[in-house]
């Protein structure tokens, strides 16, 4: 296992819904598209793994922030709950709908970098392999958000778990930090898949 | 995390079956008893404090367990905040879509407060001001605290 600095050169905005952006996340979504089972994916991330967590740090980046806002047209489905839909007078659900396309806004951060560097321990050769096809992160990929330009591998001396000042560089479970415990605790997920709720608990975590 | 709003909150609402997610889930999207005429209604306005003693909540339903609070959500979050036990907490906002589990975070600290909503979860630390495009409860709330200045 190598300890290396991994950074994406970017041409335009990164679209985000939230979170941390791991590395091990990142990969783990690479893997899925090539192996198409959740667990396989998971189990191949070439990063360190120590009881679940992952030697992969957060997106680091220092960005200018902004919203964006996307306009999706939404048919209504068929399979709506019924306890969600108004009741007449009598109690009876109002069946007759307006199926026409109606426009949700989705308002997302945007965030403006010139690169985005995350640090690890893991098969260098791996990781580059890869990231190296990758030319869109983050969400809104196909809008053109997130195009990268060209990723950099270098040693480094970093973990991707603290820093050099004992900081937390990805969310890591109180009681498996070792680092900084002045900082806030928050309710993060620690370990991928990183949209499940089961998986956050009280870490510590970038702020 | 869900096992605390299911343990502090969701278990006042709706029978635990097991699945943490799908109880809470059922608890924030399902129909319960109001306290007024006894008619079913989906929590579709108001606020929640979820704490790991006992839970508060505005919108009056029928079920025993938790307080009631006629306060306005931001009265009822900044008396939280002001008197911080360092437990956790989860502050929730009801509104007619319901709330995602996936917007559901705890508080631990009053540097990193995390207000959930239907619409997204914010985020703010209560001992500084507000910045010009920080969010609305945190402005609201350093309103309050500061009496308007």
């Amino acid at each position: 296992m190598d300890k290396i600095k991994l950074t994406a050169t970017m041409l335009s905005p990164i679209v985000t819904g939230g979170g941390y952006m791991t590395l091990d996340g990142l990969l783990a979504a690479l893997l899925f598209d090539e192996l198409q089972d959740v667990e396989a994916a998971h189990a191949a991330i070439p990063i360190q793994c120590k009881d679940g967590l992952f030697s992969a740090s957060a997106a680091i980046m220092e960005p200018i922030k902004e919203r964006v806002t996307f306009i999706a047209a939404l048919r209504p489905g068929h399979s709506i709950d019924p306890d969600l839909i108004l009741k007449n007078k009598q109690g009876q659900l109002h069946r007759k709908f307006d199926t026409s396309l109606t426009n949700v806004l989705n308002t997302y951060a945007m965030l403006t970098a010139q690169t985005v560097t995350w640090y690890t321990e893991g098969d260098a050769a791996q990781i580059e392999r890869l990231v190296s096809p990758v030319q869109f992160i983050g969400k809104r990929r196909a809008s053109g958000f997130g195009r990268v330009s060209g990723w950099q591998i270098e040693a480094d001396e970093l973990d991707g778990i603290e820093g050099p000042f004992g900081e937390p560089l990805r969310p890591v479970p109180i009681d498996m930090f070792t680092g900084d415990k002045s900082q806030p605790i928050v309710d993060a997920a620690w370990r991928p898949a990183y949209w499940d709720p089961l998986h956050r608990t009280a870490c510590f975590a970038p702020t | 995390m869900l096992q605390f709003f299911n343990d502090n909150f969701g278990r006042y609402l709706v029978e635990q079956l097991g699945d943490p997610a799908d109880d809470a889930r059922r608890a924030l999207s399902s129909s319960h008893r109001m306290k007024k005429a006894g008619g079913l209604q989906r929590i579709a306005s108001g606020w929640a404090i979820v704490r790991p003693d006992r839970s508060t909540m505005q919108f009056e339903l029928a079920a025993t367990g938790i307080e009631y609070s006629k306060l306005t959500r931001y009265e009822a979050f900044l008396a939280e905040l002001e008197r911080w036990d360092g437990s956790p907490r989860m502050f929730i906002e009801f509104a007619k879509r319901p709330v995602p589990v996936a917007n559901l975070f705890r508080t631990f600290d009053v540097r990193q407060v995390r207000v959930c909503s239907p619409v997204g979860v914010e985020t703010f630390d209560f001992t500084k001001p507000p910045e010009k495009d920080g969010c609305k409860t945190h402005k609201v709330l350093w309103k309050l605290k500061t009496g308007g200045k």
